[in-house]
């Protein structure tokens, strides 16, 4: 997904709940191995610059809450009523395993 | 004014622990521990990026011990640390803990003494000395670092028994009191005095920490259950005359700690009683854990740390602890 791309379509009075919907969902996640060591720091540095409702920090979250928790992210999109961001999360998150009967 | 600090354990990855570290640096605490255990992460690859991304808060290992990492190791991290952030760093040692050290084939001999060895070595390292030490448990012949130590490390000496409360009163620039009732608290700072006597200190020379299992959230039903398994441990790894202190059946304490020998989760945990969580942790509304830290303050601790499990939600409950908790005990009488 073209990250920077999405974010541009997000308003930004949007951008606090959507930041705080996407840390929760990292911080909270089971799946610490998926998240890239790269995008941890750009996240730290945003974070202790405090700007991570941004731009720059919200792309970063957004990938990173995607690599983590995609369906958590696609629910926080939603929930916002991001269509466009919603759509493109849709069109790529990973099927989910099938349920033994 | 009292002290707020906040423990992690590296069991988490260290993106975790540092977006809760700057948080709990924004937030208002002043120290920041970080658990020293083999089968977590490094405490000194955490510690040495909390440096990197802090600015004010002061960090150290809560606690490391002298079996597992020789204090002449201990010493040159620590040293390392403080020339990345000056002045922010702190030593917390202990005696470590007995079942730990066995799974690794390390006998805890002479603790006592082990620790006040460690924190002698420790002391004269870092003050850039040459160290020929000949103690019961370490030696050193004229170890001496090939770099200038900048300034005096404080050293907080982890203690819950008698001798060892003494004797961080005695040597301790602080202590860590793994306690969270005010009856246990009481009886370790009496300990604690005394150590301070016998060494013509005052009691304000010294930090004394309150180092407790702690859980906060607006519903008290979610912080309580957040403590559960926290506490179990706890019980299960409590001497009986402790548990008797507090009208706590040693019969149950012994099923609870059979069930987390055989991995049964839900009967170790179901076993725990609000007896055994009022006991040993300090949990519940903002409110409620504002009044047991006032309870715990008469006590005579100038430190309260916020230890493991924090709350259901950590970020949740570092930012109860900040905007509830925290203010109250800034405000001027």
């Amino acid at each position: 997904m073209d990250y920077p791309k999405l974010v541009a379509t997000i308003p930004s009075a949007k951008y606090p709940e959507l930041v705080d919907s996407l840390i929760d969902a990292i911080l909270t996640t089971k799946n610490d191995d998926k998240m890239l060591p790269n995008l941890a720091s750009t996240i730290l540095h945003e974070w202790q610059l405090d700007t991570l409702e941004t731009e720059e920090g919200l792309t970063a979250l957004l990938e990173a809450s995607f690599l983590l928790e995609p369906e958590k992210t696609l629910a926080a999109v939603e929930a916002l009523q991001l269509v466009d961001v919603a759509e493109a999360i849709r069109q790529v998150i990973p099927p989910k395993p099938p349920q033994k009967s | 004014m009292v002290k707020f600090g906040i423990e992690f354990v590296p069991r988490e990855p260290y993106w975790k622990i540092i977006y809760f570290a700057i948080q709990a640096e924004r937030g208002g605490f002043n120290n920041l521990w970080v658990t020293d255990h083999f089968n977590n992460r490094n405490v000194y690859v955490t510690l040495t990026t909390v440096a990197i991304y802090t600015n004010k808060i002061t960090f150290g290992p809560g606690v490391t011990n002298p079996y597992m990492v020789n204090p002449v190791f201990t010493a040159q991290a620590l040293a390392s640390l403080n020339e990345l952030a000056p002045g922010r760093v702190a030593l917390g040692m202990g005696a470590g803990d007995k079942t730990t050290l066995e799974s690794v084939g390390v006998e805890m001999q002479k603790p006592l003494t082990a620790a006040f060895e460690a924190i002698e070595i420790f002391r004269r390292i870092t003050s850039g000395e040459a160290v020929a030490y000949k103690g019961e448990v370490f030696s050193t012949a004229g170890a001496k670092f090939l770099f200038k130590p900048k300034g005096r490390i404080p050293v907080y000496v982890g203690a819950q028994g008698p001798k060892m409360l003494e004797m961080a009163g005695r040597i301790g620039d602080g202590v860590l009191i793994n306690a969270c009732h005010p009856k246990d608290v009481e009886y370790a700072v009496t300990c604690v005095k005394e150590g301070v006597h016998q060494a013509h200190k005052k009691l304000e020379d010294v930090d004394v920490a309150a180092y407790t299992s702690f859980s906060v959230h607006e519903d008290i039903k979610k912080a309580t259950k957040a403590a559960v398994p926290v506490v179990a441990f706890i019980v299960a790894g409590s001497p009986p005359q402790l548990l008797e202190r507090h009208g706590i059946d040693v019969k149950k304490a012994e099923e609870i700690k059979e069930a987390l020998k055989a991995n049964d989760w839900g009967k170790a945990f179901g076993g725990v009683t609000p007896e055994m969580i009022n006991a040993f942790s300090v949990c519940g509304t903002p409110d409620i854990c504002t009044e047991r830290i006032n309870e715990l303050l008469k006590s005579g601790i100038t430190q309260f740390v916020v230890g493991s499990p924090i709350g259901p939600n950590v970020r949740e409950a570092i930012n109860l602890i900040s905007q509830k908790v925290i203010p109250r005990f800034q405000q001027s009488p």
